[in-house]
């Protein structure tokens, strides 16, 4: 290849600049409001629908759930917070009416232990790859090669 | 009678796994082919025994015979005939005797597949575990869930019937069955796992022997997953059809480490290395199957599938506890053995890319299994209760699901061992262009939700690579053989079906990925209460609502209204969602009306049935992509079948008896006899 | 660290063990526990104000001063006919009684399965119908049949999900009415 380094990676600096650019606009924080009924939606969507199995607030259809969402939509209107929200919903059904456990007291191990095992297993598989380059590099015997080859031509 | 003659196939069952273990580990002990051949044959009677239950079980709720306590409760003369044979699973007792069933098949198959290799002391061992866990579901039945138990006192005129929710859909005839498939067949991976550590031969012996039953019962139990959700979408009318409810979570616990079996067995393939890892986690799958039906038979949670029985429960935990248990203890003893030679050279290679696949799929099982077990936990350590649900496992499961696509785009491009620069950024560039331009294009004209913006983005790079892959391998093979597009197309899937066969899987996963990311940004739900001929119109759709009728059979009674939908001018069909109550239950359930589209459904529900003033409450639900689950998973059973094939070879240069060792793995103490290897 | 792989398979199994205990633990125990009790129990009882059967309303304040049994059902629910004879007695005895009422709440159902419902099975107490499911909301059920008991002095004083019997009825007044 005679290319030189410069335009063999021009094409993919000029990638990484499209994907940066998405992904930066995507995850930018803009000051658009969230509509009520958005926000009606998902603080529904994190509330357990009492009288009905598995299903949140916003995906039943039993009326009770159905006046819990004008009621959150109401709140909304008075200018009530999402926490403030929830936290009226957790003081008459208990803390097992959220979906998605707090971030504080036990709830918390619910989201930091999966976390720890990705990083942990990340981290252990860094290590042996680490060792292992370290490691001399088993060189293949003549005999090997030829195994290799035959076995090659079979597959 | 006909409960006398289940409960003598019950005992047959329990008499002929008990002779069939004791047998087999007598000859192992003995050295004794005879035994062993002895042990092999009461697979048969067990087998016999099986079908015998089924059979008159069958006949029991075919005949309406309510002596049986389980015929009159799942069963009733109104119940139509399909949902009379699917009342064999649609309570507890009658699904273990569905699972006995189905495992004596899996063990029949075993022990037919390796009659020649009695000797082989690992076959010995694995019909030897197979045999104990068909004992323990025998026993199981027999003291904790007889389903052949008689009603106390007189016997019923007529029985309750189902569930409502499991006779309103003839996928109830399948999703049960399927799953079933998937979840049993483990037992023989599982069960050649544990010979393979109990005679201390971990090679890559067992890998080849159960490699197809291994990809059986992940087809199955795939099939059966997308099945379950297409049953719940059809069904249960709350318009989505993945809930993240416990025993969804259950079916796919198996299913994740399952599927990164699948992947790391290629390692060990290759390189002979991970044979702890792989051990692990056929024995892992197995017992998460065990774990699985515990939560979701035993009543500990609450779920819309679960069967709340608790008396089943010890049963259950006790058989995964010594499970747990005797794995754990093999795998502790044969450590010193379990070291495999071998190492993987580069993080830029194939085998890293499988090691990152298995370190994401353990991972999204561990966050899977944590979700569904943490109330659990948090009930019993602190008593006060939590509960973790649908935007716990979105949020959590989200990133890993988008890694796991970046790596099925970029892992099938990458070698084996060490991959250059070059030959990356030759395999990608153009993979990874079409997706930053589906980025581009999707941020522009559709959403700026970034979790769809990235999903699509990677699904096109994924697809991309995977059609360049396929393309250039065709390409070759066409100026190699002269022959046509087609045929070379052909050649070269048969030439390699599991690495095609792998790619149409990809291709379904992505459409599903796709669908989820979708479903997840796009769409809209609205309530209208309706008189006759009003109409509502929800995102270009124009609703109708033109009437009602009823329909009243022995089984149920239902309600539904017609509802006219049209789409600007173009009148699209009339639908008409019901509400329908049966007989023997108190609350009315609710039948969805879908019309499917390519890119949107209408999903057309009846939220309450008309009033006294004639006025119905109904939602219209517009749900995106959702056809493309089923299509994707349709492709996965596709894919599943292709992998399952024979390799052809193009041309036969020397013969295959000639060669039988892979260079990279210098220990290989047990070969299976020539022929499986290759296929099996 | 000779062999690894002996300490990983200990050290899964020692966890394994903790978790099997731990589910162990919860065979034995209902899963929805805390929901057998309301959150409202000792607090104000909230407003309500429903519709009886002939348009009218029902609120709380017409009961300010009595003891109050709220009673929440509907037509179909099982559990709900099962109480219902033990209201009836329970509202024969009492009807007169001017420090005590009952008020059925209807949660979940149609006004015309309940008309037929209360002329069939005689109801006499006051029904209302809750326009929005507020005052379900707002006492916090959970299903049907649910009954709170209101004492005097405006606070919950007891609470019960699941059917009533006539014991649990006179106990629930006797509470609101010793603590008043």
């Amino acid at each position: 290849m005679a290319q030189s380094a410069r335009t063999r990676w021009l094409p993919w600096i000029v990638l990484g600049a499209v994907v940066v650019g998405v992904l930066v606009f995507t995850a930018w924080p803009r000051g658009v409001d969230e509509s009520t009924a958005a926000r009606t939606h998902r603080i529904a969507s994190e509330l357990r629908c009492v009288d009905c199995e598995s299903l949140s607030v916003a995906d039943s259809a039993t009326s009770t759930a159905a006046a819990t969402r004008a009621d959150i939509a109401t709140r909304i209107r008075h200018g009530e917070s999402d926490a403030e929200i929830r936290q009226v919903y957790v003081d008459r059904y208990g803390e097992s009416v959220l979906l998605k456990p707090s971030s504080s007291g036990l709830g918390v191990l619910v989201w930091a232990l999966p976390i720890a095992a990705l990083v942990i297993g990340a981290g252990g598989i860094a290590l042996a790859l680490r060792r292992w380059s370290r490691q001399p590099r088993l060189v293949a015997s003549e005999a090997d090669e030829e195994l290799v080859a035959t076995e090659r031509t079979r597959r | 009678m006909r409960a006398g003659l289940g409960i003598l196939g019950i005992a047959l069952g329990v008499g002929a796994s008990a002779v069939g273990v004791f047998l087999l580990a007598l000859g192992l002990k003995r050295r004794n082919v005879e035994l062993i051949r002895a042990g092999r044959r009461c697979v048969f009677v067990v087998l016999a025994a099986a079908l015998l239950s089924v059979f008159a079980m069958e006949w029991a709720l075919i005949s309406h015979d309510f002596s049986i306590k389980y015929v009159a409760d799942n069963n009733a003369r109104g119940t139509p005939l399909l949902f009379t044979i699917t009342g064999l699973w649609a309570a507890l007792e009658g699904s273990i005797l569905l699972w006995v069933l189905i495992l004596a098949g899996y063990i029949t198959v075993m022990a037919r597949r390796f009659r020649s290799r009695l000797e082989d002391p690992m076959v010995a061992w694995a019909l030897l575990v197979a045999l104990s866990v068909a004992l323990f579901f025998f026993v199981f039945m027999a003291a904790a869930a007889n389903p052949f138990k008689l009603v106390d006192g007189t016997i019923p005129l007529d029985g309750r019937g189902p569930n409502p929710l499991l006779q309103n859909h003839p996928l109830m005839a399948f999703h049960p069955p399927m799953l079933y498939l998937g979840y049993v067949g483990f037992t023989v991976p599982f069960a050649f796992a544990m010979a393979a550590l109990i005679t201390g031969r971990f090679g890559e012996g067992w890998l080849a022997d159960t490699r197809r039953t291994t990809l059986v019962a992940w087809g199955f139990l795939t099939v059966g997953i997308i099945l379950g959700a297409w049953w719940s979408y059809e069904v249960l009318g709350w318009g989505g059809y993945w809930g993240w409810d416990p025993v969804e979570n259950a079916s796919l616990l198996p299913w994740l480490t399952g599927t990164a079996f699948i992947h790391s067995v290629i390692v060990q393939e290759r390189r002979g290395m991970l044979r702890v890892w792989n051990l692990s986690l056929v024995l892992a799958t197995f017992c998460l199957t065990i774990l699985g039906t515990f939560l979701t038979r035993s009543g500990v949670v609450n779920s819309v599938h679960a069967f709340t029985q608790s008396s089943i429960g010890p049963w259950l935990l006790t058989f995964l506890g010594v499970c747990v248990v005797t794995c754990l203890a093999l795998i502790a003893w044969r450590a010193d053995k379990l070291h495999a030679p071998g190492r993987i050279d580069s993080p830029v290679s194939r085998e890293s890319a499988f090691l990152a696949n298995n370190l994401l799929f353990t991972g999204l099982a561990f966050v899977v299994l944590l979700g569904t077990v943490f109330p659990l936990v948090a009930e019993a350590v602190r008593g006060n209760q939590l509960s973790v649900g649908e935007p716990y496992f979105a949020r959590m499961t989200t990133p890993i699901g988008l890694a796991l696509l970046f790596l099925m785009a970029v892992a099938p491009a990458l070698p084996w061992r060490a991959a250059g620069g070059e030959v990356l950024r030759r395999r990608l560039l153009i993979p990874a262009y079409a997706g930053a331009a589906v980025m581009l294009l999707t941020l522009l004209f559709l959403t700026s939700t970034l979790a769809t913006v990235l999903a699509f983005g990677l699904a096109t790079f994924a697809v991309v690579a995977i059609f360049r892959e396929t393309a250039l391998a065709v390409r070759s093979r066409r100026s190699g053989d002269h022959a046509g597009w087609v045929r070379s197309t052909i050649g070269t899937v048969r030439g390699n079906p599991r690495r095609y066969g792998g790619f149409i899987v990809h291709l379904g996963v992505i459409c599903i990925a796709v669908a989820l990311a979708a479903s997840g940004s796009f769409g809209a739900k609205r309530e209208v209460r309706l008189h006759r001929g009003e109409s509502a119109t929800v995102s270009g759709y124009t609703v109708t609502f033109t009437g009602t009728h009823t329909s009243k059979t022995a089984q149920k009674t239902s309600v539904s209204a017609d509802l006219k939908l049209a789409r600007g001018g173009d009148v699209l069909g009339t639908y008409a969602p019901a509400v329908s109550t049966f007989p023997n239950s108190d609350s009315a359930i609710g039948t969805p009306s879908v019309r499917t589209g390519i890119l949107e459904d209408v999903y057309l529900t009846v939220v309450s049935s008309p009033n006294d003033k004639g006025r119905v409450t109904i939602s219209i639900a517009i749900n995106s992509m959702t056809l493309w689950v089923w299509i994707g998973g349709a492709l996965m059973a596709v894919g599943t079948i292709v992998a399952l094939g024979p390799t052809v070879r193009r041309r036969i240069r020397v013969r295959a008896g000639d060669v039988a060792r892979p260079a990279a793995e210098p220990v290989r103490e047990d070969l299976p006899p020539l022929g499986e290897e290759v296929g099996v | 660290m000779k062999h690894p792989f002996r300490w990983i398979a200990l050290a899964v199994g020692a966890g394994v063990c903790v978790l099997a205990v731990v589910l162990a633990l919860t065979v034995s125990s209902d899963p929805h526990q805390d929901s057998n009790t309301s959150r409202l129990v000792g607090k104000t009882a909230p407003a309500f104000s429903v519709q009886s059967l002939d348009g009218k309303p029902i609120t709380s304040g017409s009961f300010a001063g009595k003891t109050v049994l709220v009673n929440f059902w509907n037509s179909w629910c099982i559990p709900c006919r099962q109480e219902h004879d033990a209201l009836s007695s329970w509202y024969a005895e009492h009807r007169n009684d001017p420090s005590v009422a009952l008020v059925g709440i209807v949660r979940e159902d149609t006004k015309q399965a309940v008309r037929s419902y209360v002329k069939d099975e005689k109801v006499t107490w006051p029904v209302g119908f809750d326009p929005g499911a507020k005052a379900a909301l707002d006492f916090g059920t959970r299903g049907q049949p649910e009954t709170y008991a209101i004492g005097p002095d405006g606070l919950v004083v007891a609470s019960k999900f699941g059917p009533v019997t006539p014991q649990v009825l006179d106990q629930m007044v006797a509470f609101a009415q010793g603590t008043s």
